[in-house]
């Protein structure tokens, strides 16, 4: 069986959890990579949003839509190559139950405030409690790929790989 | 495990760097200038200075307008303003739904080296208020002087 960027690769000789670790890799990596653009090309508009919450102040907003975004971009395409898995892995977690608890105690504290996910958007969707669902479905995914044993096929071995077969 | 952590440290400090970098690089965060005020727009709407600003403010016949963003909004600004960041505007300007159209409204927003709180004047003139007025000299100059600010 031969795919795509796999065809010089021996597919038999991958377990089937390594593709299925693999694809939750480019999944949680993509949604973080994506996740990512919107805040970096807007610092000031994410420091705006991370202020909505009420739980810190300017300065440390703006500390925070400098470094996060770059952290998220750089953590999502780690995962998506295979670099450093396990330490991204752990990152992930952290920040996602960090956002998860922010969009919790927002809620409680009756915020109806825009998530600043995805979107710098003030008209976007308010959080609610789905956003708390999906975040604690994304959180099970990065911890299994934190403690999983076999951390999946990296794409730079394949690359690799590949062209030690081609030679 | 401690390999785990080694990791997360590595693309914590590369997070660090690239952030501040492309800030840097890009002008932005930490790194943002505000840019001047172009001299069309100048000539076209009411400029107050500080003491007819402060002469408003005593009255209290008037509305404040703080033009800048949230961010900066937070860390204090003109006791009693109303913040419509200009990017805002079409989402917030229901903040001075209950200001009669008549009322006396002064736009600032950091200081001389912006302009955004002459986009927001225009921006109002538009909105059928007839009597906007721009404090030119804006939060830095009001800070210095010492006025009543708030955070």
């Amino acid at each position: 069986m031969h795919i795509g960027i796999f065809k010089n690769y021996d597919m038999k000789s991958i377990p089937s959890n390594s593709i299925v670790v693999l694809l939750a890799r480019i999944f949680l990596g993509g949604l973080f990579v994506v996740a990512s653009l919107d805040k970096i090309t807007d610092p000031q508009a994410f420091a705006n949003a991370i202020l909505q919450y009420k739980v810190v102040g300017p300065t440390f907003a703006m500390l925070t839509a400098t470094i996060l975004p770059s952290l998220e971009l750089l953590c999502g395409l780690s995962l998506i190559i295979g670099l450093y898995p396990r330490g991204c892995a752990l990152l992930l977690t952290v920040m996602l139950v960090g956002f998860t608890i922010l969009v919790a105690s927002a809620l409680f504290r009756g915020l109806d405030i825009s998530c600043g996910c995805f979107t710098q958007d003030p008209n976007a969707s308010k959080i609610n409690l789905q956003k708390i669902l999906e975040n604690c479905g994304l959180i099970i995914l990065s911890v299994w790929l934190l403690f999983n044993k076999n951390q999946g096929s990296s794409l730079l071995q394949l690359f690799t790989k590949r062209q030690d077969n081609s030679v | 495990m401690r390999q785990t952590f080694y990791e997360a440290l590595l693309l914590i400090a590369a997070a660090i760097i690239l952030g501040f970098a492309y800030t840097y690089a890009t002008k932005q965060g930490f790194f943002a200038k505000t840019q001047p005020a172009p001299a069309v727009a100048l000539a076209n709407i009411d400029m107050i200075s500080l003491d007819q600003a402060r002469g408003a403010f005593e009255s209290r016949q008037s509305v404040f307008v703080d033009a800048r963003h949230e961010f900066d909004f937070l860390a204090g600004h003109i006791q009693g303003a109303v913040n419509i960041p200009l990017k805002m505007y079409g989402t917030l300007q229901s903040r001075l739904g209950g200001v009669a159209k008549d009322k006396l409204l002064i736009v600032y927003c950091d200081g001389a080296e912006c302009n955004s709180s002459i986009e927001l004047s225009i921006k109002l003139l538009e909105s059928g208020f007839t009597n906007v007025k721009v404090f030119f000299g804006g939060w830095q100059e009001w800070k210095s002087a010492g006025l009543p600010t708030e955070q």
